[in-house]
């Protein structure tokens, strides 16, 4: 059973009452742990259903990780927080779940949080040359060149 | 020449993305070479490059490159109410826009605990399934055009249009729709509507014959279809596939089945599956599908009671209770999830939109190494992705 297997994984578990919140276990757990985690589910026949991320630094300063897992047929969805230091790097589950590419690149690309052993580490929703991760909390858009043109009275 | 250093540093860069889209050599082989499908290319649906290494005409290895379309819908989400958002959902994915819309204002109802009053379900249903065959239509026209065929994109658009007049005359747009509001609908329908309604089932009953007899037997599309672009069992886990590339692959998951959202539970429908995973069976699937919504469309008319189309007690402001929700419906291309995360205040602290296409498209390095380059253009075809859908 995947509970048992998780207990040792897990730092904390979170009651959730199923029809107000859509998931149905919900557990907090270390970042080193992460791989291990993600076996265990892959050995369960669950999948890796998404990966996020929130800017909690103001708050708690971390950045939490959200791991969702489900498996086919009636539902049954894990969903995992991982707080992790705003310098700090997580471990990469796309060895265990290829799913996770994409999702950690997305995470990468909008937090600027990193993924040891990740196969390619880059953007992937905004251009390779950009500067700056549109989801932080206190990211500010940058100036727009068209309009500093237009100051200068050059494309009209 | 401008000598802004704005301008200067566009200008570089333009140069530097020119390149990136030549046919190129790969550098560690003579026999090799690597070549760009879009980002302006008619079959990938949208804006989305497709970078392939070749070797002849076989493909060593695809790798999609996403993002032209990003529109910062979860960026959007954290700046207004949940109001404010209401518009947002249907262009995410303009194809099944109103699935979307029902099915934001569904995870608000859920956060809050709000009652939808039953004809306002009746009605949510009604106007998702018809959502779901023009989705599928359209589909069905620019998958057959990808392969050549033009005559089946011509009847399919003319009844996906009949579609969309019915929708428009009642929610007042034709593709980005904002009908539904937190606790019911924007506003009622009338006798009218149910009867083009009703009309339409009994037309598309019989349409559907003449696409099968059109299409299904078609030798050209059989060749191109049976046995290209086979989904193997393994990717259902590593990729979290669903919808109905999930359902060609054998197993009978639906959202709508497995956990159901509204009042699917009170239809009578069947799950369509087929067993090879392939584009033909991806093909087959969405047209039982089709069928199937009819099924759900003449039972939801007939069964429609009358009362209030929208809940009478909405709070004014709408505050949802602290943590992590997560809500999911049965788009046209599969599970669509809303992760929402709200810390008390009318405004979401964050929002994550998990979108089918996304991970099916994770997938594509997967099922396309091996095959043959015109075949790129099928398996794009045959798994139904909206490009805005990915990139959000």
């Amino acid at each position: 059973m995947i509970d048992d297997k998780l207990t040792p994984l897990i730092k904390d578990t979170i009651d959730v009452d199923d029809n107000a919140r859509g998931f149905h276990a919900h557990y907090t757990a270390l970042a080193n742990n992460l791989p291990q985690i993600a076996k265990a589910f892959h050995s369960e026949n669950y999948h890796l259903e998404m990966i996020t991320c929130q800017d909690r630094r103001e708050a708690d300063t971390v950045f939490r990780l959200v791991y969702q897992f489900n498996a086919l047929g009636k539902p049954q969805r894990h969903l995992i927080h991982v707080d992790i230091a705003p310098d700090a790097t997580a471990p990469s589950i796309t060895s265990t779940s290829p799913a996770a590419d994409w999702y950690e690149r997305e995470i990468y690309d909008m937090y600027g949080v990193s993924f040891d052993g990740h196969p390619d580490l880059k953007r992937i929703l905004m251009e390779e040359d950009y500067v700056g991760h549109p989801l932080l909390k206190d990211y500010v858009d940058p100036p727009s060149p068209y309009r500093e043109d237009s100051k200068e009275g050059e494309d009209g | 020449m401008s000598t802004h250093p704005a301008l200067i540093a566009k200008t570089a860069r333009r140069v530097r993305m020119d390149n990136r889209f030549d046919v190129v050599q790969d550098p560690q082989s003579r026999d090799t070479y690597y070549m760009n499908m879009g980002p302006q290319h008619p079959s990938t649906h949208g804006v989305m490059r497709i970078k392939l290494h070749l070797d002849g005409e076989r493909i060593i290895s695809a790798e999609p490159i996403i993002g032209y379309g990003h529109r910062a819908h979860e960026k959007m989400a954290e700046n207004r109410d949940y109001l404010q958002f209401l518009p947002n959902p249907s262009r995410v994915d303009y194809l099944g826009g109103m699935i979307y819309n029902v099915g934001y204002c569904q995870a608000v109802e859920q956060m809050l605990g709000i009652e939808v009053p039953e004809r306002a379900e009746y009605i949510r249903i009604i106007c998702n399934e018809m959502n779901r065959i023009s989705s599928h239509l359209l589909w069905l026209g620019t998958f057959l055009m990808d392969l050549g065929a033009f005559t089946p994109f011509l009847y399919a658009f003319d009844d996906r249009e009949k579609i969309l007049d019915i929708l428009d005359r009642i929610t007042g747009s034709r593709l980005t729709y904002c009908y539904a509001r937190f606790g019911g609908l924007s506003h009622d329908i009338d006798d009218t509507f149910l009867t083009q309604v009703s009309g339409f089932c009994t037309y598309f009953t019989d349409r559907l014959k003449i696409y099968e007899d059109l299409v299904i037997g078609n030798v050209i599309f059989r060749e191109r279809s049976i046995g290209i672009g086979t989904f193997e069992q393994d990717l259902i886990q590593q990729y979290a596939i669903t919808g109905p590339c999930l359902r060609a692959m054998g197993h009978a998951n639906d959202v709508r089945k497995d956990e159901p959202y509204g009042i699917y539970d009170r239809f009578d429908f069947e799950v369509p599956t087929q067993t090879d995973g392939d584009c033909f069976a991806r093909t087959l699937v969405r047209m039982d599908e089709m069928r199937q919504s009819i099924r759900i469309l003449e039972q939801a008319v007939g069964d429609k009671p009358d009362g209030d189309f929208v809940a009478s007690k909405v709070p004014k402001r709408i505050r949802p209770p602290e943590g992590d929700h997560y809500f999911c419906v049965e788009s046209p291309r599969g599970s669509f999830g809303m992760y929402i995360v709200s810390d008390g205040t009318d405004i979401p602290f964050r929002m994550k939109l998990r979108t089918p296409s996304f991970s099916i498209l994770s997938a594509m390095p997967a099922v396309m190494a091996g095959t043959m380059l015109a075949d790129t253009v099928a398996i794009l075809g045959s798994i139904d992705i909206v490009v805005p859908e990915i990139d959000r």
